[in-house]
């Protein structure tokens, strides 16, 4: 009797002998796209294989961001900016139903995201990094060209096979406010396809996207910048089969008789949103929905943005604010997800509800 | 007998579990600054052994950053880049915030500094 106790005994601290526990390796692969750094780390036993899947997914994003640079002139994006108001074809239905779900959330969010700013992006100089400050006559006449419903879609099979877009003459789009967010969706999709189950997306930290949850089944511990300190966090999020997306007009700025003018503009005005807002982080299993929202509540501003989140429990999210003034404001369903980061215990949150 | 046997396996399968536990430990973690260009490493510095602070210049086709180095701490001090994201950064310690030079595909991380942290937003 005590002989077989004992056997047990053995035969269960030889199960649980840590040594022959091992965590797996992460398959790292980074990749420059998109005007950013973009980081794919995957966990899995197949080492071999994972590699080459993230391999498949850096070539997929080279071939997106070739379709939709501004700047490429062999792009789709650069062939309907310069179209004159011709239809052009669509490169594949990856970007038609890209550019179904932008326009949706344009509309959604009455405007606040608009995909047709580009112009004003280029004459503030954010294209290139040369900055000026338009007048105001010049802002005006730019945002009348703001205007996402002139952006005509087309499923049409015929002729052009794919569907098609085109744009009025002298308006031009630029889907930087979402591309990252679908790019996110799309490969994160394809790496759940192939039946990876613990990765992260980073999609240069202005997008994040995890999949399935931490090798040893925790959650994704994921900082959030602070606006006024952009080299520390203040708040952790953790992300489990969800993507998260932040705003903050410290991300691209630039500084002229000591004000500073930041690159998310209003569609309203052509000008940089001054909502009060320093940044927005967007959490939601979509990503492309992380990434347009968190553009669109910095433009509304806390008061709007929250009432957008209440008035549209249909998509998902939730949402922290983070003031000029350094309040900060987080929405009541990311409660047990969200916790203050060392060095800001004592900061008050307010609970969005 | 067979017993004394069995019990000492126990024993010896016990004291490997000890021996394994602790020698995994918690591991004295240093931050290492790993500077890659496009993905590949060019440099990795263990910030706690930086005894001097010193500065070095990284160039390629597309330009020069500067890179000074503190015990601790790593920042860009000067670079060609139009944008000057990096230099404006100043100062990483740890954290999950790193450096990038986007025009120069720089990029400049601190790993096992100590943070609890797989990622960072914003």
């Amino acid at each position: 009797m005590k002989k077989r106790l004992l056997c047990a005994l053995l035969a269960l601290s030889l199960l649980t002998l840590p040594g022959c526990k091992r965590a797996p390796e992460p398959v790292e692969v980074t990749a420059f796209a998109m005007d950013t750094v973009i980081q794919l780390t995957a966990y899995d036993g197949n080492t071999g294989g994972t590699r080459a899947v993230l391999g498949g997914l850096t070539d997929r994003l080279a071939e997106l961001d070739s379709q939709l640079s501004t700047t490429r002139e062999d792009s789709f994006v650069y062939a309907v900016n310069h179209a004159g108001g011709e239809w052009v074809e669509v490169p594949d239905s990856a970007v038609l139903a890209l550019l179904h779900d932008a326009l949706s959330l344009c509309e959604t969010t009455g405007g606040a995201l608009d995909i047709t700013a580009y112009p004003a992006v280029k004459a503030w100089g954010f294209t290139q990094e040369e900055h000026r400050v338009p007048s105001d006559s010049e802002l005006a006449e730019l945002a009348k060209k703001i205007d996402y419903t002139a952006v005509a879609l087309s499923d049409w099979a015929g002729e052009r096979h794919r569907g098609g877009a085109a744009l009025p003459q002298g308006m031009e789009m630029d889907l930087g406010a979402v591309a990252k967010g679908f790019a996110g969706d799309l490969l994160a999709g394809e790496m759940r396809d192939v039946g990876i189950t613990s990765a992260l997306l980073d999609l240069g930290q202005s997008t994040i996207v995890a999949v399935g949850s931490k090798p040893g089944g925790k959650p994704w511990r994921i900082g959030v910048v602070d606006p006024a300190q952009p080299g520390s966090y203040f708040a952790v999020v953790e992300l489990e089969n969800c993507a998260m997306g932040t705003s903050g007009g410290y991300q691209r700025y630039f500084e002229q008789d000591g004000v500073t003018y930041w690159h998310i503009l209003d569609p309203d005005t052509a000008a940089p949103a001054r909502s009060g807002l320093a940044s927005v982080t967007v959490v939601s299993p979509s990503a492309l929905i992380c990434d347009g929202l968190s553009t669109a509540l910095f433009v509304m501003g806390l008061k709007d943005g929250a009432q957008f989140w209440r008035d549209h429990p249909e998509l998902d999210f939730e949402a922290v604010f983070v003031t000029e003034a350094g309040e900060i404001y987080r929405t009541v369903g990311l409660e047990g997800r969200f916790s203050l980061a060392e060095g800001y215990e004592g900061r008050e949150v307010v609970v969005l509800e | 007998m067979k017993t004394r046997v069995i019990l000492f396996l126990l024993l010896a399968a016990v004291a490997a579990s000890a021996a394994v536990l602790l020698f995994q430990g918690p591991k004295a973690r240093a931050p290492v600054a790993r500077i890659t260009r496009d993905g590949v490493l060019l440099e990795e510095i263990d910030l706690d052994r930086v005894a001097e602070p010193r500065s070095f210049t990284l160039e390629d086709g597309s330009g020069t950053n500067t890179v000074q180095v503190e015990r601790g701490r790593i920042r860009v001090s000067a670079a060609d880049c139009p944008d000057q994201v990096c230099v404006k950064q100043g100062w990483i310690s740890g954290g999950a915030v790193p450096i990038i030079c986007l025009p120069h595909r720089l990029t400049i991380e601190i790993v096992d500094g100590g943070g609890d942290l797989d990622g960072a937003a914003g």
